[in-house]
């Protein structure tokens, strides 16, 4: 039986309710045995975190909520040599104030960077997935509760199978097991405006293919001359527009390892 | 292994209204605090664990095969999660305070302001002072003399309101002069459409009910005019606009963003982003229209039926009037939008069903000629037929205001108006006079006016129903003496600077366009120049226009008393010389209403969820403390014989328009009364359906009755007025105002300085809220430790200068210098600096020079233009440089006392930093 917090990407508004929700709980609260009051600020239990793409106009913004991912194989719970971390029945790992001698050695483990040092306290301090108020009967960490557009979700990992299955973990590569996961992060994106320069027309209808290793993908330019390859993988593409009447463009090795705009692009008449 | 669960168990829990909006209330929260009366926790409400959710009826849009329904809980804004933090801010207000150098009874040195220290004084001996100047001040010159300045968008209170309670009081003394606010919020739409569509009271479309049904269900198209759902909305009704933006785009509706800066909706949700430069937004509409006409592409028959004037206004486009057609290679000069995607939007605007979305109207109507772009936005809808199916002028926010049946259906079988024992915006004179004056400027004097005598019984009236409770009609009375006179608070501080001032319009906030045509003076005959000033909305130096001949004005050897009533100690606080500490709305009683969250609406008890912090007392107690001083008689009349607070809600509940509907009780059982959603609401016309369908039988409120794109209004009165013609033009500059990339005044000031309401702030609201201030666009740490305000520009804008994101900025023109961090972004035009409005002022040198970043200091003094009375407040030039490090050293030696004053490491100013032991 375990719990699980599950995050739609493409839900996420951007508001830091859940950074916010998480400060009212814990800055100024004092919930010993499960964490100590956490410091007003430079600590975030959740954090949100903002990642921007393109250039103007062609610029795409999506936030990822990071916390605790309370580990299947918690290198945390391991590091520490004073038994201050436990796993609950329902999962979630706490680290125990009262044992916490503050050493850090769990977070120089931790490679989400989801613990912090509290100087004054002396102890290191994270997420608790709200374990005092579920264990009072209420329903929801308050990260998940304060979050407006149903972003974040929260519950068993059994019967959110249905989330989980084709969701992805932060740095599955770690092998540590997550129990927090993320869907519809957007990889990335070129795009482009095509436009006759003398004419002084968009061109609609471009068609605008993309190659990078034989794969193949092909839009058109819609009312507005743009076109958007999303969702890339990175990679080096071949992108070549070709519309009727035109010459072709190209562009090679567009390097889609960052979102690229390749901006307004005159098309000479044939 | 696992540890004994604590008892976390709330000691109390209460609601509390989640709202800036002030007067009005918002959406329920749910507070909960410990035993010692601290506050825990803020919450969501969740209507399931009150009563039956089915039974409330909730709503649902059904369109293209989808449904979208309310979620089962509130959704509050970043404001509220972290509200606490505003309650116990370290620049709380904790008990009255004079300013050091300020002495009644003897030197006054109103040349300290914003730069003395306060000492912390006793509430006998603020009450006695602030009585005693009081009466000198009608003595000695009247009470016309005392300016109140009693405005909006404090905390949501109806028991104690955060505005206008003084004006009771002053009332009773014999009258006041009103500082009447400006129409902000719409001010080129109320200046401008009101002559295109009528659209009263404030001059956006109207009737707006149902409009969003009909979008979900028709349109194909939204355009966002400076319209951002993630931002605008949330100070009053919360994140339902974040879930119907995701909600319509997931249906399938295109989404273009016209904005000069990639808003936070803009970001994730826009198919298309056309960033434009500010203020020019009357150049694209005039580019889309000429494609339009060209082309014929446009609604012809509609526009035959129900327009008039539009031949002068066509030839103006096409540039017979003036030779110069209105292209988009015309356009794409001014407003930096490229021709081709002028033409793309025009198109794709004429072929596709398209509503235009607005979050009121931010910068977009808040510049320069601000009546043009809005008059032209509303006669480009009339060209696309507007009131059919899918074509509106919708709003993100307020879906309740100024419409029996709302733009989203979540309202109930009767509506709510709990009632608000303040006055404010009172017009000044009585109703009748004012009649009598338009009257004479009207064309048809017999003709019948719509003015009512509501407007001069304040905004907020009773209801007829309420009215016939005795008990309640008395304790509402409105007080008999109206304000003897007002300014536009636009102008306050021209009014002391300048021997007299004159102005069109402006009567009261909300009134008929036909107030547009009587002029105003100040000061009246008979009455006095101003030597009081009552705030309780001091936020004029970051929130109005010229902040910094604010300061000077309030500077005034004529001035010789401020009074300031905040829970906070910031901005125009700084320039007062008593503060009454007040309570906010968590240490208190009141009776609130949810009208605008969307979810459903309700009505609810609110109890204190904490002790008043130090010693403050609601806004109704401060000035009752006042009234007390003066004598018993004045005290029981201000108090309405100074009735139990817990009567006080008992009474606004029988009146509040919807307890009939209560039929278990359930607001003295639960303290909460959720009207059930009328499941019909949704059959009442869209919008301007029923115009649309048959404009002769259903006429728009213009002289005309029709569409008029050449105001029969403005061509009777002001037909030379060459900044507000009578059709819509593109001005490049006026006697008033200079303010375009290619004008002579941007030789020195290049830039164009862009202003909108911030995302983690509302207005000049929580500014202080640590934990928004650790999000990157709310502030920035710069180098020096110091939390500036963000100023956005573009990568191309900050190499030009050798500035780096993180850097400290002046932002300045010749009204002064702002300092601000550089926040290097690609979501931002070229050749454009973008600050939010509403950083708390933190003056080096009070009439020069803030390091808080209060961009509005340096806003400029002209009106909108001659004719129209409102404020410019973006798209305004400035130039902004690195500030270097010896600059930086020779402004702390220059002004050591300033850079002395604590800074809180995570509030920023706070109260230690003004106090000084007595």
């Amino acid at each position: 039986m375990s719990k699980v917090i599950c995050v739609d990407v493409a839900k996420c508004n951007g508001c830091y309710n859940c950074q916010l929700a998480c400060k009212d709980e814990h800055a100024g609260n004092d919930w010993t045995p499960y964490a100590k009051p956490q410091p007003d600020i430079g600590q975030f239990w959740v954090k949100l975190t903002e990642h921007v793409g393109g250039t103007i106009p062609k610029v795409k913004i999506h936030y990822i909520p990071y916390m605790c991912n309370h580990c299947e194989n918690a290198v945390c719970m391991e590091a520490c040599k004073f038994g201050a971390y436990y796993r609950r029945e329902d999962g979630f790992v706490i680290l125990d104030p009262e044992k916490c001698k503050g050493c850090g050695a769990c977070m120089k483990a931790c490679p989400y960077e989801a613990i912090y040092m509290n100087k004054d306290l002396k102890i290191c301090q994270k997420c608790t997935g709200c374990a005092h108020l579920l264990d009072n009967g209420y329903k929801l960490p308050r990260c998940v509760e304060a979050c407006p557009t149903d972003a974040m979700q929260y519950g068993e990992e059994a019967d959110m199978q249905d989330f989980i299955v084709g969701s992805t973990v932060r740095m599955p590569e770690t092998g540590l097991h997550p129990k927090v996961f993320y869907r519809n992060i957007p990889g990335k994106f070129i795009a482009g405006t095509v436009y006759d320069p003398v004419e002084k027309e968009v061109v609609i209808g471009a068609r605008c293919r993309a190659t990078n290793g034989g794969k193949t993908i092909e839009v058109l330019s819609d009312e507005y001359g743009d076109f958007w390859f999303k969702d890339l993988a990175m990679g080096k593409y071949d992108v070549v527009i070709e519309a009727k009447g035109y010459e072709f463009k190209t562009f090679d090795a567009v390097d889609a390892t960052i979102d690229v705009n390749l901006g307004d692009i005159p098309l000479d008449k044939k | 292994m696992t540890v004994t669960p604590i008892d976390i168990k709330a000691d109390k829990r209460v609601f509390k209204a989640a709202s800036l909006m002030g007067p009005r209330s918002g959406l329920p929260t749910v507070i909960e605090s410990d035993k010692d009366g601290k506050l825990t926790r803020i919450r969501p409400f969740h209507y399931r664990d009150y009563m039956d959710w089915d039974s409330k009826q909730p709503w649902k849009i059904e369109a293209r095969g989808k449904t979208m329904t309310p979620p089962d809980r509130t959704l509050p804004g970043c404001y509220y999660m972290a509200y606490k933090k505003r309650v116990y801010s370290e620049n709380r207000v904790r008990y009255p305070l004079k300013r050091v150098d300020w002495d009644p009874n003897g030197e006054r040195n109103p040349q300290n302001r914003g730069k003395s220290p306060f000492v912390r004084i006793s509430w006998d001996e603020a009450a006695q002072i602030v009585a005693d100047e009081l009466l000198r001040v009608r003595e000695k010159y009247g009470m016309s003399a005392v300016l109140s300045e009693a405005d909006m968008h404090g905390e949501g209170k109806h028991v104690a309101p955060s505005h206008g309670c003084a004006n009771r009081l002053l009332s009773l003394l014999g009258g006041y002069t009103i500082q009447m606010r400006n129409q902000d919020s719409w001010e080129g739409y109320s200046w401008g459409s009101k002559n295109v569509w009528g659209g009263e009271p404030v001059g956006e479309m109207q009737p707006s009910g149902n409009v969003w049904p009909d979008i979900a269900k028709n349109a194909e198209l939204l355009l966002f005019w400076a319209a951002d759902p993630e931002t605008t909305p949330v100070g009053f009704d919360g994140y339902m606009s974040s879930r119907l933006n995701e909600w319509l785009h997931s249906i399938g509706l295109k989404y273009v963003y016209v904005d000069p800066a990639l808003n936070f909706s803009a970001c994730r949700m826009a198919d298309k982003w056309i960033p434009i430069l500010p203020n020019t937004d009357a150049a694209m509409f005039l580019a889309i229209a000429y494609i339009w006409l060209i082309e014929g592409t446009y609604d012809k028959e509609y526009v035959k039926t129900h327009a008039v004037g539009t031949e002068p206004f066509f030839d103006y486009v096409l540039g017979k009037e003036d030779g110069e057609p209105k292209t988009p290679e015309w356009a794409a000069d001014k407003c930096g939008v490229p021709s081709w995607t002028i033409k793309a939007v025009a198109r794709d605007w004429a072929r596709k069903v398209t509503s235009l979305t607005i979050g009121n109207g931010g910068p977009g109507i808040r510049g320069p000629f601000s009546t043009e772009p809005a008059r032209l936005q509303s006669i480009l809808l009339g060209m696309q037929g507007l009131g059919k199916p899918g074509v509106h002028q919708a709003k993100w926010l307020e879906w309740n205001l100024h419409t029996a049946v709302y733009q989203m259906p979540y309202q109930g079988e009767a509506s709510i108006n709990v009632p608000h024992r303040a006055e404010i915006v009172r017009p000044y004179g009585s109703a009748s006079d004012f009649q009598r004056a338009i009257t004479k400027s009207m064309k048809d004097p017999d003709e019948p006016f719509m003015i009512q005598e509501d407007i001069n019984k304040g905004r907020y009236k009773l209801s007829e129903a309420a009215s016939t409770i005795d008990e309640l009609a008395e304790l509402c009375k409105t007080m008999d003496t109206p304000p003897a006179q007002s300014i536009p608070r636009c102008m306050v501080h021209q009014a002391i600077l300048n021997e007299s001032i004159e102005w069109w319009g402006l009567y009261s906030f909300c009134g008929p366009a036909e107030q547009q045509w009587t002029k105003h003076v100040f000061p009246q005959p008979g009455c006095s120049r101003l030597h009081m000033i009552w705030t309780d909305s001091p936020c004029n130096v970051t929130c109005w226009n010229d902040g910094f001949s604010f300061v000077k004005a309030l500077r005034s050897p004529e001035i010789e008393c401020v009074v300031a009533q905040h829970p906070w100690l910031e901005n125009d606080c700084y320039l007062a010389d008593i503060i009454l500490p007040v309570a906010t709305k968590f240490e208190m009683e009141d009776i609130c209403d949810d009208t605008g969250g969307g979810t459903l609406t309700a009505v609810f008890h609110e109890y204190p969820a904490c002790p008043p912090v130090g010693e403050s007392m609601n806004d109704f107690e401060c000035v009752a403390a006042v009234a007390r001083k003066i004598s018993e008689d004045v005290f029981m009349a201000y108090t309405g014989n100074d009735k139990a607070i817990e009567r006080v809600v008992e009474l606004f509940w029988q009146g509040c328009g919807v307890a009939h509907l209560d039929k278990d009780d359930e607001f003295h059982k639960k303290d909460i009364f959720v009207v059930p959603g009328d499941p019909n609401i949704q059959e009442k016309p869209p919008g301007l359906r029923t115009f649309a369908d048959d404009p002769e039988k259903n006429p728009l409120t213009t002289p005309t009755g029709k569409l008029e794109f050449t105001s029969t209004g403005i061509q009777e009165h002001f037909p030379d007025d060459p900044e507000r013609p009578p059709f819509p033009k593109w001005i490049e500059k006026s006697d008033l105002h200079d303010e375009r990339l290619n004008g002579d005044r941007a030789k020195d000031y290049p830039y164009l300085c862009m202003s909108n309401h911030g995302r983690w702030r509302f207005h000049a609201n929580l500014d202080d809220v640590t934990w928004n201030r650790e999000v990157e666009t709310m502030k920035i740490r710069a180098k020096d430790g110091y939390q500036y305000e963000p100023a956005w520009m573009h990568p191309i804008t900050a190499k030009a200068k050798g500035v780096e994101h993180g850097d400290v900025i002046k932002v300045f023109n010749e009204r002064g210098t702002v300092l601000c961090a550089a926040y290097v972004t690609e979501r931002l035009i070229p050749d454009v600096v973008y600050v939010d409005h509403g950083a708390r002022f933190d003056p080096i040198d009070a009439e020069t020079l803030d390091r808080g970043g209060a961009i509005n200091l340096i806003s400029p003094r002209n009106n909108i233009s001659k004719h129209a009375t409102g404020m410019v407040v973006s798209g305004f030039l400035v130039d902004f440089e690195k500030v270097t490090d010896d600059e930086m050293a020779g402004w702390i030696k220059q002004y050591p006392d300033s850079f002395a004053r604590k800074i809180d490491d995570a509030t920023g100013v706070c109260l230690d930093g003004w106090l000084i032991d007595g």
